[in-house]
């Protein structure tokens, strides 16, 4: 802090200088050039022919769209003329109950994300004791991340279903009362793409968890042994700590997921209803036209 | 990790070993379980998949008998092998576009410094948060106003857009591992810039590049939003899009459906398990940045 304070004292003097040293002094140069080698142009002219393909694609085909995206958003516009309107349609949209249900159910499968990653830090925790057989436990465990999101959402349809898997083993303990159509009600459907969203992402969180706890020197649980740690204790207070980057890491590929990938799971599991009942806003952006005849065609 | 066993237990192959600590030790046997019974949900769907997919209709309402009926109606319903190709042609040429946008960005961004390099990394980097949804619509558009769309080629385009930051960003992580002076020394004894790419950097990062590979594949394999949209002809439909058009259509046969997600699924699981390594490593590259 005790650093900056000289800076930006002596800011206003070298702004006032070029004023002063202008008209007694006309050979100043204005600003020195930096003199670069014929390895320094090389180089960047090389960087720019590598990097110029990404950029291409990137530019051209994620930022224009992105952009046209909020442009459009400010316009009347039906796809081949655009009218401008400001951000009515914004205004519009907060006065649309339906949009707050929207925004509510994003909210709730958000909630869905801590467990999304507590989950697999247990099932790590258990392979990494590397129990007999645990490599296949690992393979399998892992499995399911290569399958599309549309195979894991028809499967879990028909196990939320009346009669399905789920609610079968909920008779089988006696619960029966809880046998409901999951996907019938706004909330238990939101919990089923919930539970669904959680045991998809079992798979690609372990991994990285267990990766990680792979890297802890076993001298430190050694340590933590001696100082007489048990086993809980060892795995709140040695193992998460140190697992710090990994958990970030699962975090965000976590938040990723769920903000892109739930699209696909609610497409098929219930269409994003029943009504509104598990519409994200992700899933509204291709819903929503084909059901109010007033907005923006989809096609 | 011996010495705690005992003589006994050190000899034997390491299964057998582990079988005889499981044996001894209470905790490790209700460890074995609880895996047991993860691995058992985990799995659940493949099972509940192959089982359905071998029933008629008939059958999977009444629940008991097999026939491969569903099988037979599904090839009726759909023309898998066509799809399947359509899948793997996308694929491989959107995993293509991939690779040399990736490749070439990641190894400028780690080993050359040149001039507005963090803001054109940033800009690159920073397109991974850009969601699918947002932009579709205005994607469409475009691609329509230049007569793209409705062939492999948009489909293919978007796909590697799609996929092109998060593969820059794990290149990148991984020429920043390899050390400078492999790449001075390329220079010293008189290579270009491009010859250290080319011939020193490039051979290095296949296990890197297999990686991006793997992890693209399964991502374009399985998606079905960008395909629903960019491939609407029945021919050129992916088997993802045409898995997912049969179940949002009029014949929903759950068996059909089921044998139809086991011919899916197939070809990414199996990628999937013969290039497990990769996969791992690929996701945790991104964590040692």
């Amino acid at each position: 802090m005790a650093g900056m304070l000289p800076t930006t004292t002596s800011a206003p003097v070298t702004q006032d200088r070029p004023q002063l040293a202008a008209p007694g002094a006309p050979a100043a140069t204005p600003r020195p050039r930096p003199r670069r080698s014929g390895l320094q142009r090389a180089r960047t002219r090389n960087s720019l022919v590598l990097t110029i393909p990404a950029l291409i694609v990137v530019v051209g085909l994620l930022l224009l769209p992105i952009g046209e995206a909020v442009y459009y958003s400010m316009t009347n516009w039906n796809g081949l003329t655009a009218q401008w309107v400001g951000p009515s349609t914004y205004l519009a949209l907060f006065e649309n109950p339906a949009f707050w249900q929207v925004l509510e159910n994003n909210g709730l499968l958000l909630c869905s994300v801590p467990i999304a990653i507590l989950v697999p830090l247990g099932i790590a925790a258990l392979l990494h004791e590397h129990v007999f057989a645990w490599r296949l436990f690992r393979s399998v465990i892992f499995l399911p991340t290569a399958v599309s999101w549309v195979v894991i959402g028809m499967v879990a349809a028909r196990a939320f279903a009346p009669g399905g898997a789920v609610n079968q083993i909920l008779g089988a303990l006696g619960l029966r009362m809880l046998e409901i159509d999951f996907l019938g009600h706004q909330y238990s459907a939101l919990a089923a793409v919930a539970i669904t969203f959680i045991w998809s992402m079992v798979g690609t969180n372990t991994i990285i968890f267990l990766t990680g706890m792979s890297t802890i020197d076993p001298s430190i649980y050694e340590a933590a042994r001696l100082d007489g740690a048990g086993r809980l204790g060892t795995f709140v207070w040695v193992t998460v700590p140190l697992l710090r980057r990994y958990l970030q890491f699962g975090f965000v590929i976590t938040m990723i997921t769920a903000f892109t990938a739930l699209f696909s799971l609610i497409f098929i599991m219930t269409g994003g209803g029943p009504g509104y009942g598990t519409t994200t806003l992700g899933s509204s952006c291709t819903s929503r036209p084909s059901r109010t005849a007033s907005s923006a065609p989809a096609r | 990790m011996a010495a705690r066993l005992g003589p006994r237990a050190v000899s034997g192959s390491p299964v057998g070993r582990r079988w005889r600590r499981l044996r001894r030790d209470p905790m490790r046997v209700v460890t074995f379980l609880a895996l047991l019974a993860v691995s058992g949900v985990m799995f659940y769907p493949f099972v509940f998949m192959v089982l359905n997919s071998l029933r008629s209709e008939q059958q999977y309402l009444n629940g008991h008998g097999f026939s491969t009926a569903s099988w037979g109606e599904l090839f009726r319903a759909l023309p898998v092998g066509t799809e399947l190709l359509n899948s793997t042609l996308v694929c491989g040429a959107a995993i293509a576009i991939i690779l040399t946008c990736a490749t070439g960005a990641g190894f400028a961004f780690a080993k050359l410094r040149f001039r507005r390099q963090t803001i054109i990394f940033l800009l690159i980097i920073g397109s991974m948060m850009v969601p699918v949804q947002a932009i579709i619509i205005p994607e469409y558009v475009n691609l329509a106003t230049v007569h793209l769309v409705n062939n492999y080629l948009s489909a293919i385009l978007v796909y590697a857009a799609l996929g092109t930051p998060f593969a820059t960003f794990l290149m990148t992580a991984f020429f920043s591992g390899l050390p400078d002076e492999l790449i001075e020394a390329g220079l010293c004894d008189g290579m270009s810039h491009r010859g250290a790419f080319f011939r020193v950097a490039l051979p290095m990062a296949k296990p890197a590049l297999a990686t991006v590979a793997v992890l693209q594949f399964i991502q374009i394999w399985d998606d079905l939003l960008v395909g629903l949209l960019f491939l609407q002809e029945p021919t050129n439909r992916t088997i993802t899009v045409g898995l997912g058009v049969l179940s949002s259509g009029r014949v929903v046969s759950v068996p059909v459906l089921m044998a139809g997600s086991l011919i899916s699924a197939l070809p990414a699981v199996a990628i999937y398990l013969f290039f497990q390594r990769y996969l791992v490593s690929g996701l945790t590259l991104g964590v040692n940045r």
